[in-house]
C-alpha cells in the first residue's frame, strides 16, 4: 500500500508540472481529489487494513491528502489570478482591426525615383503648363514650320497657335527665358500625343527632361551624368550604349540604350532616353549666347520605363484606375 | 527604308566586313537598323527536291502521296497541289524548316493515315510571289539537295533602316554606302555612265518652261525614243523585289531603281501624250480637278505645284503623276523628269492630299540638286538597256535659280569645347573627305565645302556632330566627375509630393485619368477648350474639372466589383476665358486635387457593423488633410450651394475659396452609371500652394492642469451645432480653448423637432492653475448665453 501511495504522489507531481490552465486543473481534481478520485480510493482501502498497518499508512495517506490539496489550492489561485489579469480569453487568431494606407500611382513612384536620383546629382525640379503655345513647343525648339521633323510627334492642336504639349521641352524654353545660366534642372510632367489608344500607346504619358546650361558643359559630361543615372536606376552592372539620333533641339543628338535581358528570352537593346547638346538655335531663341554657353538636355518616357521595370505589357492599365492594379504597388 | 546588302556591294567593297559590324556601325552612326532579314537563314532546311514518284493518297481524293529525294534519301510527302508530277524538281521544306510566309514549322505529321515528312512549297509560301495556284516548279538543271536560297540566288541580307528626318542624303543605297565608306574607311564607287546617244538633242523633241522658279529651281528632262515597254529583266526585278517593291514594267522599274540607288525621284511621261511636247512648271488653279495615277480625282489648291503640258496639268509635282500622261504598254517615246522641288511646297501638297509616296518623302526632305543630270542619264542608260530605246543627246536642263555653294568653318578648338574630348586633326579631315566634303585647311580651323546632298549641314555645330557620329559616340569618354552648380536648388514638385504622402496615410489611392473628355460631359463643368483634331468624339475637350475623370474611375471599379473606394487625383484642369484663344490670358490652366469616397467606410467585421461613407467622412478627411498640409491656417467652413452637389461645404482661407465638396448630385453620376453615393472634395492647389508656408513656431508645453466642463441642451433640431459653438466662444474669455460636441441625441421623449447636443468645454491658462470659481463663472456664462440665444433647455451638467 505504501508503495502505491508513493507511486500516486509521483504521478500527481508529473500531472501538476503539465498544467497550464484551469481546465487541466479540473482534470487533476477529478483524478486525485474528487470523491471517486485516487486518494478517496486509498481511504476506502485503508478501512480494510489490519490495525497494525493502519497507523503507519494512515500517516502517509494524510500527508498525501494534505499535500495534494495544498498544491491544488495554490495552483488554482495562481491560474485564476492569471485569467483575471487578461480579463477574458484572447483569441490571437482573430484578424486585427483593418487600417488602410493608400498608394501613389505607379507613374508617380517611378517619377519619384528618377527625381531623387537627379536631385542627388544637383538638379532642381521645375514644372510648366500642359496647354502650350506652338512657339514654346516647336518653334523655339528649332522645329521649323512645315518641316518633316514635326511629323515625329503627332500633336493635338487647340488652334494654329496653341496645342497640348508633345514633350516637356517647352519648360526648358520657359526656364532659359526667365533665368540666366547656370541652369541645372529636370522637368517632369504630362505630355500628349495624338495617337490611337492601344496596348502600346495612350493619348498622354509622362516625361522627365533634364537641362544643364553653363560655360563648360560638354558631351562627355552629358554621357557621365546619364551613366551615373542609369547605374543608380538599373544597377551598377547595366550594359548601355549611346548612338547617334536626331532631335531638332539638340545637336549632336544621341539615344541611350540599355541591354534588356528578360528571363528565358533573347536579350535586346532598349531605348531608354534621348539626349544631346542644346542646339545653338535654341540658345539664341532664348537670348543665351551659344558662343559663350553650352548646354546639354535629355529626356525619357516614364510609362515605358515603369512598364519595363514591373513587367506591364498594356499601357492602358495605368489609366484605368482599377483598385486591383493600384493596390499592388 | 529597306536596303539590300547585295545592292550596297555595287558601291562599296564589304568583303571583309560582317553583317554584325555593319549593323553596329550604322546604328551607332544614326542609321538605326530595325530589322535584319538574312535570306539564307530564312530558307534554312529548304532544298531542291526531286519528285521520284507520285500517286494518289489512298484516303483523300485531293491529296497525292509523293516520294521526294533530297540527294541523300527518300521522303514520303503528302502534297495538295494539283500540279505536282513525277520528275519535277521542287522546293522541298524538310523537317525543321520554317515556312517564310507564315512561320509554320515543318514537323513529321500523319495526314489521313499516311506519314508526311516535309512539304513541297508554293511561291507564295516562300514569299517569292503571290502565286499560290500550285507548287513552285524549279529549273530541271538545279542539283538535287542544294539549298533553295543558293540555287535561286536568294543570298541577300535585307536591312530595314529607320532614317531620321535630317538625313535625306541617306535615303538611297549610295547614301548608305557613303556612310559605310566613312565608317569603315573604304572608297565609295559611283557607277560610271557610258551612254550611246543618237544625234538628235532631247531639246528637239520637247521643251521645258518653269514659271514658278521658287518652288522648282531646277528641272532636267531627257528624251528616250522607241522604247518597248515590257517586263524587266531578272536582275532588275530582283533588285526591286529585294527592297519590298513590286516590279511593274521596265521603265517604271528603272525609275524606282534610280530612286533607290541615288535618292533622286524620277518621273517618266509618255511624250506623245504631252500636248505641244511641252513641260510647264507652275502653280495649280484653285479648285482644278486632276486624276492621278491611282485613278482618283484630286481637287487642287493654288499652292500646289503642277507639271503641265501646253494645255493641261499632267502631274502633281513631286507627289504623283497623272493618268493622262502615264506610261502604258503602248508607250513608244518617253520624257524623263529629274527635278528639284522646294521641300516645303511638296510637303504642303502631299500632306493636304494625304499622298505620301517614295518621291514626295524625298523631295520634302531635300534631294541632291547636283544629281539631277546624273540621275536622268542613269535612267536613260538603264532604259536603253532594258527597253531597247534610243537615247537623245544631252538633257534639257532648266536651272533658273542655281544653288550657291555652301561652305562652313569648323574651329578645331570648338570640337573639344562641345564634346569635351580632343579628336586629332587628321582624323577629322579624313572623316570629312570620306563623307564627300571639300576641305580647305586654314590653320586653326577647317573650311568645309558642303556637298549638295547634305541639306542638314549649315553650321559649325552640324559639322561637329558629323565628327562625333563617324568617330563614334562610344569612343568619347565619359567624364569621371560631374559638376554641381552653387545656385539654390528648387523643387516645384515637392508640394504635391507632400500632398500625396498625407493622402496615402489617410488611406487614399492615387489615380491618373485622361485629360480629354467627351464635349457633352466637359460642358457640364464649365466652358471647355476643344481640340481641333481629336482621336474621337469621346475625347475631344480638355477637362474643366477632375470630377468626371474621378467618376469614370469609380465606374470602372464598380464594374469589376470594387465598390468601396477612397481615391485621389492631382491634375491640370482647363477653362476657356475668351472664345478665341490667342494668348495665355484667354484661358486658365489650374492645378486641382480631388479626393473621393464611395461605398462602405467599414464592411461587416467581427468587431464592427457595416457602415457607408457619408458627408462627415468626407469632411473629416478634408479638414484633417488641410490641417496637416497648412498647419496653423484658419479656415472658414460654410454651406455650399451648387448644382454639382446635393449638399456640400465650401472652405475659405482669408476670404478666398480654396476647397469645395460634398455629396455629388445624382445627375452627374448618371452618365457613368453609378448607383451608389459619391462624396468628393475639390482643392484648388494653385491657391492653396500660393499660401505662404510658415515655419511653425515652437509653443511651450502646458505646465498647468486643464479643467473640463460638460453640458447638454435640448433645442430645436434645425439649429446648427456650429452656431451654438460660436455663441459659447463669443461669451467666453481666452481661458476657453476647445469646445467639443460629443453627443447628439434625438427621441420622442425630447419632443417633436427637438434634439439634445452635449458639449465638453476645455479651460486652461498657460501661466497658472485655474480656480474652480473662475471656471464655474465662465461655464455659467456659457450656459446662460446658449439658453437665451437658442431658447435651449439645459438637460444636464
Amino acid at each position: 500500500m505504501i508503495d502505491k501511495i508513493t507511486e500516486a504522489r509521483k504521478e500527481f507531481d508529473t500531472f501538476v508540472s503539465n498544467i497550464r490552465d484551469l481546465k487541466a486543473l479540473e482534470e487533476l481534481r477529478l483524478k486525485f481529489l474528487s470523491r471517486k478520485g485516487i486518494i478517496q480510493n486509498f481511504f476506502e482501502e485503508f478501512k480494510n487494513l489490519p490495525p497494525a498497518e493502519k497507523r503507519n499508512v494512515g500517516k502517509i495517506l494524510n500527508e498525501l491528502k494534505n499535500y495534494t490539496q495544498t498544491v491544488y489550492d495554490e495552483l488554482k489561485e495562481k491560474l485564476e489570478s492569471q485569467k483575471k489579469k487578461t480579463g477574458h480569453f484572447v483569441d490571437i487568431t482573430l484578424p486585427g482591426r483593418k487600417r488602410q494606407i493608400g498608394s501613389k500611382h505607379l507613374i508617380t513612384q517611378t517619377l519619384d525615383e528618377i527625381k531623387s536620383i537627379f536631385k542627388g546629382l544637383g538638379f532642381s525640379v521645375y514644372e510648366g503648363p500642359e496647354l502650350e503655345s506652338d512657339y514654346n513647343n516647336f518653334e523655339a525648339l528649332n522645329f521649323p514650320d512645315d518641316h518633316p521633323a514635326r511629323d515625329m510627334q503627332d500633336t493635338f492642336f487647340i488652334n494654329d497657335k496653341f496645342l497640348l504639349r508633345t514633350h516637356t521641352s517647352p519648360v526648358q524654353i520657359r526656364l532659359m527665358s526667365q533665368k540666366k545660366p547656370p541652369i541645372r534642372a529636370i522637368m517632369p510632367g504630362k505630355v500628349f500625343r495624338n495617337e490611337a489608344i492601344s496596348a502600346k500607346s495612350y493619348c498622354l504619358f509622362h516625361q522627365v527632361e533634364g537641362l544643364y546650361v553653363d560655360k563648360d558643359v560638354t558631351f562627355a559630361e552629358l554621357k557621365g551624368t546619364l551613366v551615373s543615372f542609369i547605374k543608380q536606376y538599373f544597377g551598377h552592372d547595366v550594359k548601355y550604349r549611346f548612338r547617334t539620333s536626331f532631335f531638332p533641339f539638340t545637336e549632336p543628338s544621341a539615344e541611350m540604350d540599355v541591354w534588356w535581358q528578360p528571363k528565358g528570352k533573347e536579350g535586346r537593346w532598349l531605348e531608354v532616353l534621348g539626349c544631346g547638346m542644346v542646339d545653338p538655335n535654341v540658345l539664341k531663341n532664348v537670348g543665351i549666347d551659344p558662343e559663350e554657353y553650352v548646354g546639354y538636355a535629355f529626356g525619357m518616357g516614364i510609362e515605358r520605363t515603369a512598364m519595363r521595370k514591373y513587367g506591364i505589357d498594356d499601357i492602358r492599365i495605368l489609366f484605368d484606375s482599377d483598385l486591383r492594379f493600384l493596390n499592388q504597388f | 527604308m529597306k536596303v539590300s546588302l547585295n545592292w550596297l556591294k555595287d558601291y562599296i567593297d564589304l568583303e571583309d566586313i560582317t553583317i554584325e559590324q555593319i549593323v553596329d556601325k550604322l546604328t551607332y552612326a544614326g542609321l538605326e537598323i530595325e530589322e535584319v532579314v538574312d535570306q539564307a537563314k530564312l530558307y534554312e532546311n529548304i532544298v531542291v527536291g526531286y519528285v521520284k514518284e507520285r500517286k494518289k493518297h489512298p484516303n483523300a481524293d485531293k491529296l497525292s502521296l509523293c516520294i521526294v529525294n533530297d540527294g541523300s534519301r527518300d521522303y514520303s510527302v503528302i502534297c495538295g497541289a494539283p500540279n505536282v508530277a513525277q520528275g519535277q524538281k521542287v522546293p522541298f521544306a524538310k523537317i525543321g524548316a520554317v515556312i517564310p510566309s507564315n512561320g509554320l514549322k515543318i514537323e513529321k505529321v500523319k495526314l489521313r493515315g499516311e506519314v508526311s515528312e516535309g512539304m513541297i512549297c508554293s511561291e507564295k509560301e516562300l514569299s517569292i510571289s503571290d502565286n499560290h495556284e500550285g507548287i513552285m516548279v524549279l529549273d530541271s538543271s538545279f542539283e538535287v539537295g542544294n539549298p533553295f536560297s543558293k540555287v535561286m540566288s536568294l543570298d541577300d541580307v535585307i536591312l530595314d533602316i529607320a532614317i531620321t528626318p535630317n538625313r535625306a542624303d541617306a535615303l538611297s543605297h549610295i547614301g548608305i554606302a557613303r556612310d559605310l565608306a566613312a565608317l569603315f574607311k573604304k572608297k565609295l564607287k559611283i557607277p560610271q555612265i557610258e551612254l550611246e546617244e543618237i544625234e538628235e538633242d532631247s531639246a528637239k523633241y520637247a521643251s521645258v518652261e518653269i514659271i514658278d522658279t521658287e518652288n522648282c529651281p531646277r528641272y532636267v528632262a531627257k528624251v528616250v525614243l522607241n522604247v518597248e515597254i515590257k517586263e524587266s529583266p531578272d536582275w532588275l526585278k530582283k533588285r526591286i523585289e529585294s527592297i519590298g517593291l513590286r516590279p511593274i514594267n521596265n521603265v517604271v522599274d528603272v525609275t524606282n531603281f534610280v530612286l533607290y540607288e541615288v535618292g533622286q525621284p524620277l518621273h517618266a511621261f509618255d511624250l506623245d501624250k504631252l500636248a505641244g511636247n511641252k513641260i510647264i512648271v507652275k502653280k495649280a488653279d484653285k479648285g482644278d480637278k486632276f486624276v492621278t495615277l491611282d485613278s482618283k480625282e484630286r481637287i487642287l489648291s493654288e499652292s500646289d505645284l503642277m507639271i503641265c503640258d501646253a494645255e493641261k496639268p499632267v502631274a502633281i509635282a513631286g507627289v504623283m503623276g497623272g493618268e493622262n500622261s502615264e506610261v502604258t504598254n503602248e508607250t513608244k517615246n518617253i520624257l524623263l523628269e529629274s527635278a528639284f522641288f522646294n521641300p516645303s511646297s511638296i510637303r504642303k501638297t502631299a500632306k493636304r492630299l494625304g499622298l505620301q509616296a517614295d518621291a514626295s518623302y524625298r523631295f520634302e526632305r531635300g534631294v541632291d540638286y547636283n544629281i539631277t543630270v546624273w540621275a536622268a542619264k542613269r535612267a536613260a542608260q538603264l532604259i536603253a538597256m532594258t527597253a531597247g530605246g534610243k537615247v537623245c543627246k544631252s538633257e534639257i536642263d532648266v536651272y533658273p535659280r542655281p544653288f550657291e555653294k555652301k561652305s562652313v568653318e569648323l574651329r578645331y578648338e570648338r570640337i573639344k569645347k562641345i564634346l569635351g574630348y580632343d579628336i586629332e586633326k587628321e582624323t577629322v579631315k579624313k572623316i570629312f573627305t570620306n563623307l564627300g566634303f571639300g576641305l580647305n585647311e586654314q590653320g586653326k580651323s577647317l573650311k568645309l565645302d558642303i556637298p549638295s546632298f547634305r541639306h542638314d549641314i549649315e553650321r559649325e555645330i552640324d559639322l561637329i556632330e558629323e565628327v562625333a557620329r563617324i568617330y563614334g559616340y562610344d569612343k568619347i569618354p565619359e567624364v569621371e566627375k560631374i559638376s554641381v552648380t552653387l545656385e539654390e536648388k528648387i523643387d516645384q514638385s515637392e508640394n504635391n509630393d507632400c500632398i500625396r504622402n498625407i493622402l496615402n496615410s489617410l488611406g487614399f489611392y492615387e489615380i491618373l485619368t485622361n485629360s480629354l473628355l467627351k464635349e457633352e460631359i466637359a460642358r457640364e463643368y464649365g466652358n471647355p477648350i476643344g481640340v481641333i483634331n481629336p482621336q474621337s468624339a469621346e475625347m475631344s475637350h480638355l477637362r474643366p474639372s477632375l470630377i468626371p475623370g474621378m467618376l469614370q474611375a469609380i465606374s470602372n471599379n464598380i464594374k469589376v466589383n470594387e465598390k468601396n473606394l477612397q481615391l485621389f487625383e492631382i491634375g491640370k484642369v482647363f477653362q476657356k476665358i475668351n472664345d478665341r484663344i490667342e494668348t495665355f490670358e484667354d484661358f486658365k490652366e489650374s492645378e486641382h486635387l480631388i479626393i473621393a469616397l464611395t461605398g462602405n467606410a467599414v464592411e461587416d467585421e467581427w468587431y464592427e457593423k457595416e457602415r457607408r461613407f457619408d458627408f462627415y467622412d468626407l469632411k473629416g478627411f478634408t479638414t484633417t488633410f488641410l490641417n496637416k498640409y497648412l498647419p496653423g491656417a484658419e479656415f472658414e467652413i460654410m454651406r455650399l450651394d451648387s448644382d454639382k452637389f446635393e449638399y456640400g461645404m465650401q472652405i475659405l482661407l482669408s476670404g478666398e475659396l480654396i476647397v469645395w465638396g460634398g455629396k455629388l448630385d445624382g445627375r452627374l453620376l448618371k452618365p457613368f452609371e453609378i448607383q451608389q453615393d459619391v462624396f468628393a472634395t475639390v482643392f484648388d492647389l494653385d491657391r492653396i500652394n500660393s499660401v505662404e508656408q510658415k515655419i511653425p513656431e515652437f509653443r511651450e508645453l502646458l505646465k498647468f492642469p486643464k479643467v473640463f466642463r460638460d453640458f447638454a441642451f435640448i433645442l430645436d433640431s434645425e439649429i446648427e451645432a456650429g452656431e451654438v459653438i460660436k455663441v459659447i466662444r463669443n461669451v467666453s474669455s481666452n481661458l476657453l480653448h476647445h469646445v467639443k460636441l460629443f453627443d447628439i441625441f434625438q427621441s420622442e421623449s425630447l419632443g417633436m423637432d427637438k434634439k439634445s447636443l452635449a458639449f465638453r468645454l476645455e479651460y486652461y491658462d498657460g501661466s497658472r492653475t485655474l480656480t474652480e470659481e473662475e471656471v464655474d463663472k465662465e461655464f455659467r456664462r456659457a450656459i446662460k448665453a446658449v439658453e437665451e440665444k437658442f431658447n435651449a433647455k439645459l438637460r444636464g451638467i
